[in-house]
């Protein structure tokens, strides 16, 4: 697919502009773990998801930001009584915006996550494989 | 949507069965989530912003450029793109320091300063330092503001966002730009912290 015109700005700027020696700032609030953009590997998957649906028309930013806002303003006020993670509300801002414009069904969403869910992580691997897989024989 | 505690497995499982839905809508494509996922996590990241603060330290023109129009000034160094439309830079002197936050979610420029760390993120930073931004400044950070000095606490929203041009170093008169740009850290350019002494 093609990216707007930013994606594209970005990688020259980074090409322009040289890896400067690196910093790392102080570990500022909560140590180490604070300091880092994600903590699991699905935040980091839910941001691209993110970007990646409004490079395609998906959603004006705009909206997305508003969805987040509400999200957590929600979490707020309701006391905050789940122990706090950003990305759950990214992830709930990116479900309410694809919801809201019809690409995607709560139900579907559902259905699918518990198919992830109850597939083994090691579905496919669960049996010594005893045998080569494959054999390109002598000639 | 949030209505129970969800375990990191099941929330993993949810956006692995968003992805691939997604894709079957022709939403996304799995390269696309790969190299946003990828420029975001190792391209963008601060070193563009301390690149920039360096040029202001050392070229007086781009600087004014850059205190009236930041988004254009670092467009003209082909750095921009989302989350950086709409950028204001803040000075620091020797009788404002300047401090940015987001009050409402996370508004943060992207392109100079990548994505921010969690703690920015989160309700205790959000709340904390704008009802008490000299507090937390010196017990979070260790960055003790002079009294004679006024804080200034920033909220950016999806309208505009700030980040801050740290003053320059005592003693750095000799360096160059890119000697410069080494001593701007991530937390100068948020107002947490100051940039590296020479």
């Amino acid at each position: 697919m093609a990216f707007r015109q930013d994606t594209t700005e970005l990688s020259e700027a980074r090409r322009r502009i040289e890896i400067l020696v690196g910093d790392l700032p102080r570990p500022g609030v909560g140590g180490a773990a604070a300091d880092r953009s994600f903590e699991h590997p699905w935040e980091l998957r839910a941001f691209a998801m993110a970007v990646a649906a409004y490079h395609n028309g998906q959603y004006e930013w705009s909206e997305f930001q508003l969805s987040l806002i509400e999200s957590i303003r929600k979490w707020e006020s309701d006391g905050g009584g789940e122990p706090w993670s950003y990305y759950e509300h990214w992830l709930d801002a990116l479900e309410t915006v694809l919801a809201g414009n019809g690409a995607l069904s709560d139900t579907a969403l559902d259905d699918r996550t518990r198919a992830v869910l109850s597939t083994p992580k090691s579905a496919n691997h669960h049996e010594a494989h005893r045998e080569p897989v494959a054999i390109d024989p002598a000639r | 949507m949030s209505t129970a505690v969800r375990t990191t497995e099941e929330i993993a499982a949810r956006v692995k069965a968003l992805e691939a839905l997604m894709i079957e809508k022709g939403v996304m494509t799995t390269e696309a989530v790969d190299r946003l996922a990828d420029i975001y996590e190792n391209e963008v990241g601060p070193q563009l912003g301390a690149g920039v603060v360096a040029k202001a330290w050392t070229d007086p023109e781009f600087k004014a450029r850059l205190l009236q129009n930041a988004t254009e000034a670092c467009a003209g160094l082909g750095i921009g793109g989302l989350q950086g439309e709409d950028m204001v830079v803040v000075e620091n002197t020797d009788t404002v320091h300047n401090v940015i936050t987001c009050t409402l979610c996370s508004c943060y420029p992207w392109p100079v300063l990548g994505l921010p760390p969690n703690w920015y993120k989160g309700p205790a930073y959000r709340s904390r330092i704008v009802r008490e931004p000299r507090k937390v400044l010196s017990e979070d950070f260790g960055l003790d503001v002079p009294d004679s000095v006024e804080v200034r606490v920033w909220d950016s929203s999806s309208e505009m966002r700030y980040w801050v041009l740290p003053q320059r170093p005592a003693g750095t008169e000799g360096l160059d730009e890119k000697a410069l740009a080494a001593l701007v850290n991530r937390d100068s350019m948020i107002g947490t912290g100051a940039p590296k002494a020479a």
